[in-house]
């Protein structure tokens, strides 16, 4: 069945959007203050930077091809067997994130709320969930996304405010460092979090006018870079850099120290990780959905149903392999900054390959 | 999915002509010129009852002939005075004019009945098929055709005011069974030349008449082709309601949420026409149904239309909040009280564990069980008769809910919860979505009882992911929130001014989309401008 193109521009930047706001956002202040101490939002920004001229890479190929995923085009710039070989290290990283996502937020929730719960039990629930919904096709995708989207976006924002009430300007300042050598690798790590961008280029084969898919994007990875940045800057704000050294999900602490006015609800946190399961969800799913649909698209298939659960033991599995959470963020940080070639430099160079070699999609 | 698709594909049997059909035998027979053998088929298919009435008379004085009908479904004066009387007494301006039986049947009809619904036959099949529908048979000794003429007067009651869908500002006719009365009542609020009613037979033996209501120049022409497809497949021998056509219609047999709009206002219908829709009528059903249908149709109202703006879209509000209320209060008080005290105030917190103290139960189980006493105390009293109905709801609800607290069997605020609830889902207008609704509560109510938030937020995402992949024959379900649309929005959460929504909605792709003239239009915007500079004078 052919899928009509019905994704607006608008849906593009609400996928972008939803996907890169996920768990990665509970310890992000962690990682920010442990490169750059008070220069943390700064950090932030420079990590949101990159991860935009990865994006503008994969936006400017995706206009180029206007009807192919990286599966499909990257075969017709580069040969069959480099492309095949690339593009089985895109469905293994995202396999890997999905994984990792999955058990990060396992993690959270046994940490936090459901403290006699099995780590193995909240992974699999958010994997089952997720996987039972990439069994859509890519419009009611985007329409989970878009509906999304406004929900997540909304406790993001209200923490920020209510943290204000505790904050202290005095204590983002230096607001510069003195390029201390952890800044870039810091850097690196937070530009990883927006990696969940790479789904555009599932997106753009079912835009409705795929010349819009740039600016989409990039209003996108802007809306969820200022989230960002304003998260970490609200938490170094009311902690300063040391205390937050010292707590593993600096933002959920954010919400416990903030309560709404009149006392309505007594504590945030639980009330806030609750809303935080649709981010976290869609997170997944746009990783899941991608690692599924690059499978379909590498096996010539125009139905990825089949993948979805065929896929979810592998995926399990691999998020089960890290033996604590120390462990964990040690693996999310390195296969984070490893992805970064596979979710930049490859596309970056498969972009300059096909201005090179003159290869463009048909436009019709 | 797949997997049960392929289970309930029904192997390809041969069509089989249902048994007891004994008029398939005489299709396209023609009628005898004999008329013994046409009153020999009469008898020889309706003979064994006792309604049928064949009256054997002589046309004009002289021709031998026979008129047939069932005496409870036809109207005895019109046969008596319209047709028997002109056949019987030969006119003065007939004197004289040959009239033997080859023309005979052509002359009665032009020059001597006084019945506009009379037609000649030439075909068994069709003359008894005019019987069944209460119409009246004559045939004539040599004349190879039959005249059916419609003398069908069935007994129904008046229009009353739709008991399902009250308003206090709006109209107050519903529809009745009968489909004729109900296409008068839509045909004379839409005077328009672009009405179409479209009608089919469905029901291999009731062969009940279905009407498609649509507007020529406003609905989507693909719309209605798909309609007519989707009931054109239906064979199924009895059609009792149009309930029993929603179900082959709809798009997802499986989901709990209603994909078809039903009503029993002729005034809904005609607004639902005129917005791009199709309606379905069936004859004996007082229940219209609507299509395409979208989720925010279940939580409006006539009278959001009828009121003006402001004050229904309060109304709508509340409404929305009851409706929210009715699915996850309940699995929230299970959560909170039994996994996240902490998140609301102290005093309160304590005031709930004091109150909790003496009942054995967990939260989870305390709430099923007063959840289900209260769905079988609903399923009562809309069962007892209305006299009692009244007295049982108090002693079920005051005495029993009570006395459940005072024994010690449920807390207080399980209790109000349960009550805010169950009002909650009685404030969605539309039953079978607040239905849905009440059904899915149980399931959240159990997720809550296992993970707390964290399962009432899975069991939500899974609800609002099924709501966004189910089509209304081919309108996403939640538009126009998902996918957007702004002049949708408009009339969304609140309802907006009648001048703002100038257009139809776009989701249901009308050809016309122009709701408001462009004169109007322009005047009102004035109107809005002028006052706008007035207030900031005088500001």
């Amino acid at each position: 069945m052919e899928e009509k193109r019905q994704i607006t521009a608008i849906q593009t930047a609400a996928i972008i959007v939803s996907t890169i706001i996920g768990v990665g956002v509970l310890p992000l202040p962690l990682f920010a203050v442990r490169a750059g101490d008070s220069a943390a939002p700064l950090v932030t920004l420079l990590g949101m930077l990159l991860a935009i001229c990865g994006l503008a890479l994969i936006a400017w190929l995706g206009m180029r091809f206007p009807n192919q995923s990286i599966i499909q085009y990257s075969e017709a710039i580069i040969g069959k067997i480099p492309a095949w070989l690339g593009s089985l290290l895109i469905i293994v990283f995202f396999a890997v994130l999905t994984s990792l996502a999955a058990r990060e937020f396992g993690e959270v929730v046994v940490t936090s709320v459901l403290k006699r719960t099995p780590v193995e039990v909240t992974v699999i629930v958010m994997l089952l969930l997720a996987a039972i919904s990439t069994r859509k096709n890519i419009t009611t995708f985007a329409y989970l996304h878009h509906f999304y989207f406004p929900l997540l976006l909304f406790p993001g924002i209200l923490i920020v405010f209510l943290s204000l009430k505790n904050a202290d300007v005095i204590n983002l300042q230096p607001a510069f460092t003195t390029g201390s050598p952890g800044i870039w690798a810091g850097v690196l790590t937070i530009a990883a979090l927006f990696q969940g961008s790479f789904i555009l280029t599932m997106v753009i084969p079912a835009m409705r006018r795929p010349e819009r898919a740039m600016i989409a994007s990039m209003g996108g990875l802007a809306l969820a870079g200022g989230l960002y940045v304003a998260i970490v800057a609200a938490a170094v704000s009311v902690f300063g850099a040391e205390e937050i050294k010292k707590l593993l999900w600096p933002t959920l602490e954010l919400a416990k120290a903030t309560s709404l006015p009149a006392n309505v609800l007594e504590r945030l946190d639980a009330a806030f990780l609750a809303v935080w399961v649709t981010a976290v969800f869609t997170t997944l799913l746009s990783s899941h959905f991608l690692t599924v649909r690059a499978t379909a698209h590498l096996f010539r298939m125009d139905d990825h149903k089949l993948f979805s659960f065929f896929l979810l033991p592998v995926v399990f599995v691999m998020a089960m392999l890290p033996q604590n959470i120390v462990q964990m963020y040690d693996i999310i940080e390195i296969v984070g900054r490893f992805g970064l070639s596979i979710t930049i430099l490859y596309p970056g160079l498969l972009l300059l390959i096909s201005i090179f070699r003159k290869k463009r999609g048909d436009v019709s | 999915m797949r997997i049960l698709k392929g289970y309930g594909k029904p192997k390809q049997k041969k069509a089989v002509a249902a048994p007891g059909q004994k008029l398939d035998a005489y299709e396209n027979k023609p009628v005898s010129t004999r008329l013994d053998d046409t009153v020999d088929f009469i008898e020889m298919l309706f003979g064994g009852n006792s309604d049928l009435i064949i009256r054997h008379f002589r046309v004009f004085g002289e021709h031998p002939a026979v008129l047939a009908y069932f005496s409870n479904m036809a109207d005895q004066i019109t046969i008596n005075v319209d047709i028997l009387k002109p056949l019987m007494y030969k006119p003065s301006h007939l004197e004289g004019k040959p009239a033997e039986p080859p023309q005979l049947m052509e002359v009665l009809l032009n020059d001597a009945l006084y019945n506009s619904e009379a037609v000649r036959e030439t075909e068994l099949a069709k003359l008894a098929n005019g019987i069944l529908r209460g119409g009246t048979v004559v045939a004539i000794e040599g004349s190879g055709e039959v005249l059916v003429i419609g003398t069908r007067k069935i007994e129904k009651r008046a229009i009353d005011q739709p008991a399902t869908e009250q308003v206090i500002r709006g109209p107050r006719e519903g529809l009745i069974e009968q489909l004729g009365t109900n296409i008068a009542l839509i045909r004379y609020r839409l005077q328009s030349a672009d009405l179409r009613i479209h009608s089919m037979e469905i029901g291999r033996r009731t062969n009940s008449k279905v009407a498609i209501c649509f507007m020529e120049g406003i609905t989507n022409p693909e719309l209605v082709e798909e309609v007519k497809k989707r009931l054109s497949k239906i064979d199924i021998d009895a059609v009792m309601d149009s309930g029993y056509l929603e179900q082959f219609i709809e798009d997802n047999h499986i989901s709990p949420f209603p994909q078809v709009q039903y009503t029993e206002r002729p005034d809904k219908i005609v607004a639902n026409l005129l917005e791009g829709r199709v309606a379905i009528l069936v004859d004996g059903s007082p229940l219209a149904l609507v299509v395409p249908t979208v989720f925010s149709q279940f939580y409006q109202t006539v009278e959001d239309y009828t009121e003006r703006f402001l004050l229904m879209s309060a109304i709508r509000l509340a409404r929305l909040i009851a409706l929210v209320f009715s699915l996850v209060f309940p699995s929230i008080y299970v959560s909170i009280i039994s996994f996240n005290p902490e998140l609301i105030p102290t005093e309160f917190a304590v005031a709930v564990a004091g109150g909790r103290a003496g009942v054995p139960f967990p939260a989870v189980i305390e709430v099923l069980i007063i959840e289900t006493s209260m769905e079988v105390l609903r399923e009562a009293t809309i069962r007892l008769p209305q006299q009692v109905g009244g007295a049982l709801s108090i002693v079920g609800v005051l005495v029993v809910g009570q006395a459940a607290v005072a024994a010690g069997f449920a807390s207080p605020i399980t209790v109000v919860i349960i009550a805010l609830t169950t009002i909650g889902s009685f404030a969605t207008p539309a039953y079978n979505a607040a239905l849905a609704l009440r059904l899915l509560r149980f399931p959240l109510i159990v997720m809550a009882g296992v993970f707390g938030l964290y399962g009432v937020m899975i069991g939500l995402i899974l609800i609002a992911n099924h709501l966004l992949s189910l089509k209304s024959f081919g309108v996403p379900y939640l538009s126009p929130l998902v996918p957007g649309n702004f002049q949708g929005m408009k009339d969304l959460i609140v309802r907006g001014p009648l001048s703002w929504m100038t257009r139809r909605p776009s989701f249901l792709g009308p050809v016309d989309d122009r709701k408001l003239g462009e004169q109007t239009e322009k005047t009102l915007e004035g109107n809005l401008m002028d006052t706008a500079q007035e207030n900031g004078k005088e500001g």
